[in-house]
């Protein structure tokens, strides 16, 4: 049972990387495949109708975080707290310059606020990150399952650790070029003319830019957690994200060779979805490591709510998926296609 | 050194305070304003006239930009449960939890879901898929309250709940929970107060626009809606859901009740103050304009009945802040009574034909809107601080649930970010919202409904 609340707390997550993971890519290389005003207009509009459809699945992730693993929640939130507000400052921000820019047409505004456009989603791409690399790294859990993580310490993987060391920055890294990448190929689907024959070539350099990286990422993480993947072994899910992993990668490499541009949009997304859940399955049951002792770490069967409450979210949970499955399919159905800056915008002027 | 300002439990009470008041600011008009939306389009689906669409392609604007920053705004509402509030969570999180996911689930997803085809999306909709969204939206706003509002109920009057063996609460009963006497009353209370705001705003924009002369067909619409529905719903935040809401106060929250009057005494034929400043040090009303039984009637049916007063109760039960809830509560009840007494007025005016040429009615209209949001504001000033000192009312002391890992000078630094980062999406929202006001409705129609050909040449 709480194996499976695990996979649908993580699934809820990867689901909101994946989507909004195209809004950061894209938002990055914003300024790199955009030149003119037109042009950024432009991704804006591939962006624009869809971006609080994307960012609310984080608040289903939240909201199911709270309502399944409480204590998990709440000593991880806490602990990362600084950084979390940051998170959610960037958010802010980027839905704001989305969301004024196109309010006046005017080149001075516009160019202000794609600016703080470009550089939340880059923000918000290099945060997640490096949260990732927090959790596989792990945090200074105390035996009250409580912490408390300056932004940098030493700069080293164990003992007490800060939000940022050589790991998690190299995952951070890796995010944000893969996120870019993701977005890429987004932006190659929904654009035409100049927008799409750049983000095509990015998408190419920035694919292959992550083979090293995450090649690199992998042997720094037998150094970091020499434990992992635990129990990934004999975990289905390991062997599911893994194959889901390798299929993506041939679609998306076939879909870049060929220039089969839903063929590639759908391995850039299996792909991250393989990659996180395979991530998801070879740290379960930990869900938070701790980095001073390994019998702090917080496992999911320790911070699962009663078994009530989890009885009960096991019926409302499933009718609401369903619900938000239909609505996601009516939007790919509404919002299928190449955009036009002419007819998606919101009319301003 | 043992000063208020050394006690995180103040910052993170300030903090979540400040973001919570400043979030509601936006839900609240899009909560009001869903509904004129989803009127106007039908109306214009009903008769065709394009006076609707251009109505709400104007509010869909607005809508838009209050909508955005309700939404930037409301996420770190929720990340706040667990970064200033964990040990809450902890204890909690098994119970307020499951409401705060269904809120996402069934709320935000078909809200979000629908908003982008409200705003962006007449084009590519269509005029019944425009309508279709504007009700999705709607719906969706009102069930997010009632999410949010069950979990509110059940920290003013915890049901359904049970402790588990480590001392955390779980849900014994789903519908005990969701069905909470509490919430239901709030949620009428609540929701009718945000179509007051909506109203409101609807009609000032309608009153600016009769005043300057502009725009005389959407003005004239604005004003009618506005006011017309202003008065039915600031009748109904008054009696019954206002009246409800106390009474459901005086029989749960008694020492509640008696702080948000200012009564220190208790007795039979307790009276209303209308005006008087609590005195608390002096345990008295200073300058009180009473009438006689009043709250006794108002509160248990009969003017005999006994009413506590603060006195009946342990100090340490008190609400901790009587005087700021006692000012709340009274002066939320004063603009109540005055919405009415201008709504009243203005359709009355309206019903006689000379709505847009009084003036000074139409000033006092334009200038009324921001008066529903102070009232919506203090009205859960006064459930929050009437709450106090519990954080869930009997069971768990708001100074036990704020988180123990975050320091003083992190709680700081995130209150001034956001004072900062708000102020400014204040001052643009205020720009932009006032750009659009500017230029207005487009009266003559220039969105045109691509062809079906022609759209499907665009998909392919």
């Amino acid at each position: 049972m709480i194996a499976i609340w695990y996979a649908v707390v993580s699934f809820m997550l990867i689901i909101y990387i994946v989507l909004d993971g195209r809004n950061f890519g894209a938002g990055m290389l914003q300024w790199f495949v955009a030149k003119t005003p037109e042009e950024r207009r432009q991704v804006i509009a591939a962006i624009g109708p869809l971006w609080t459809w994307h960012e609310v699945w984080l608040l289903g992730f939240g909201g199911t975080l709270i309502a399944i693993f409480p204590r998990l929640m709440a000593s991880a939130f806490a602990g990362y707290y600084l950084a979390l507000f940051l998170i959610l400052w960037c958010l802010i921000l980027r839905g704001v310059s989305l969301e004024v820019g196109g309010h006046i047409n005017d080149r001075l505004w516009q160019t202000y606020w794609d600016f703080i456009f470009v550089c939340s989603n880059f923000l918000l791409a290099i945060l997640f990150g490096a949260a990732a690399g927090n959790v596989a790294r792990g945090v200074p859990l105390n035996a009250e399952g409580n912490f408390s993580m300056a932004f940098f310490t030493d700069f080293n993987v164990r003992g007490y650790v800060g939000l940022l060391d050589w790991y998690t920055v190299s995952i951070a890294i890796l995010a944000a070029v893969m996120l870019a990448a993701h977005g890429a190929i987004y932006l190659t689907l929904k654009t035409e003319g100049p927008v799409h024959d750049r983000s095509e070539k990015y998408a190419k350099y920035l694919w292959t830019a992550v083979v090293p990286i995450g090649l690199a990422i992998l042997v720094e993480s037998r150094f970091v957690r020499p434990d992992l993947p635990g129990h990934g072994w004999s975990n289905p899910f390991w062997w599911l994200g893994l194959i889901v992993t390798v299929v993506s990668i041939i679609a998306l490499v076939s879909g870049l060779t060929t220039r089969n541009e839903l063929r590639a949009f759908v391995g850039s997304n299996f792909l991250l979805v393989g990659l996180l859940a395979t991530g998801a399955a070879a740290i379960f049951p930990v869900m938070l490591h701790s980095t001073l002792a390994p019998e702090n770490s917080l496992t999911a069967y320790a911070v699962a709510v009663g078994p009530s409450s989890l009885r009960l979210a096991s019926f409302w949970w499933p009718i609401g998926f369903a619900l938000a499955v239909f609505y996601f399919i009516y939007i790919s159905r509404r919002y299928a296609g190449k955009v036009s800056v002419q007819r998606d915008t919101q009319g301003f002027y | 050194m043992n000063s208020i300002f050394t006690d995180p439990g103040f910052w993170h009470r300030l903090q979540f305070g400040f973001t919570i008041v400043y979030h509601y600011l936006f839900p609240q008009l899009t909560m009001g304003l869903a509904w004129f939306l989803v009127y106007w389009k039908w109306r214009a689906l009903r008769t065709g006239d394009d006076k609707y669409n251009q109505a709400v392609r104007f509010w869909a604007k607005i809508f838009g930009l209050n909508f955005a920053v309700g939404v930037v705004t409301g996420i770190p509402m929720e990340f706040q449960f667990g970064t200033n509030w964990a040990d809450f969570s902890k204890y909690a999180g098994g119970v307020v939890g499951q409401t705060l996911a269904m809120e996402g689930m069934f709320a935000f997803f078909l809200e979000s879901a629908f908003v982008g085809a409200l705003i962006w999306g007449e084009k590519r909709l269509g005029p019944r898929g425009h309508f279709a969204a504007a009700i999705a939206v709607a719906v969706g706003s009102w069930i997010s309250g009632y999410f949010i509002l069950v979990t509110n109920s059940f920290m003013q009057n915890p049901v359904g709940y049970q402790i588990e063996p480590n001392g955390s609460l779980s849900i014994a009963s789903m519908s005990a929970y969701l069905l909470n006497p509490w919430a239901f009353v709030q949620f009428a209370h609540n929701q009718l107060a945000a179509v007051v705001t909506g109203s409101f705003v609807v009609a000032a924009i309608g009153a600016f626009y009769a005043l300057r002369g502009l725009h005389p067909v959407q003005a004239r619409l604005y004003l009618r809606a506005g006011t017309f529905v202003g008065l039915i719903a600031s009748l109904l935040v008054a009696f019954p859901t206002g009246d409800a809401q106390a009474k459901m106060v005086g029989h749960h929250q008694p020492v509640t009740l008696a702080a948000m009057e200012g009564k220190f005494e208790g007795g039979p034929m307790a009276p209303v103050a209308l005006i008087g400043q609590p005195n608390v040090a002096a345990q008295r009303l200073d300058n009180p304009i009473e009438v006689p039984g009043a709250l006794s009637f108002l509160a248990y049916g009969h003017f005999g009945s006994f009413v506590h007063g603060l006195n009946d109760f342990p100090k340490d039960a008190w609400p901790d802040n009587i005087e700021l809830l006692y000012y709340s509560f009274h002066l939320m009840i004063t603009l109540g009574t005055l919405f009415i007494v201008l709504m009243g007025f203005a359709t009355l005016q309206n019903l006689r034909g000379r709505l847009e040429s009084s003036r000074l009615l139409l000033w006092i209209l334009m200038l009324a809107f921001p008066y529903p949001y102070i009232a919506n504001t203090l009205g859960w000033m006064t459930a929050e601080l009437g709450r106090q000192p519990w954080l869930i009312y009997g069971l768990f002391h708001t100074r036990d649930g704020y988180s123990k890992v975050v320091s003083n000078g992190d709680a700081i630094f995130t209150l001034i970010g956001f004072t900062g980062l708000y102020f400014v999406i204040g001052l643009l929202f205020l720009g932009l919202t006032g750009r659009e006001i500017g230029k207005g409705p487009k009266e003559p129609a220039v969105a045109t409904i691509i062809s079906e050909p022609e759209r499907e040449a665009v998909l392919v």
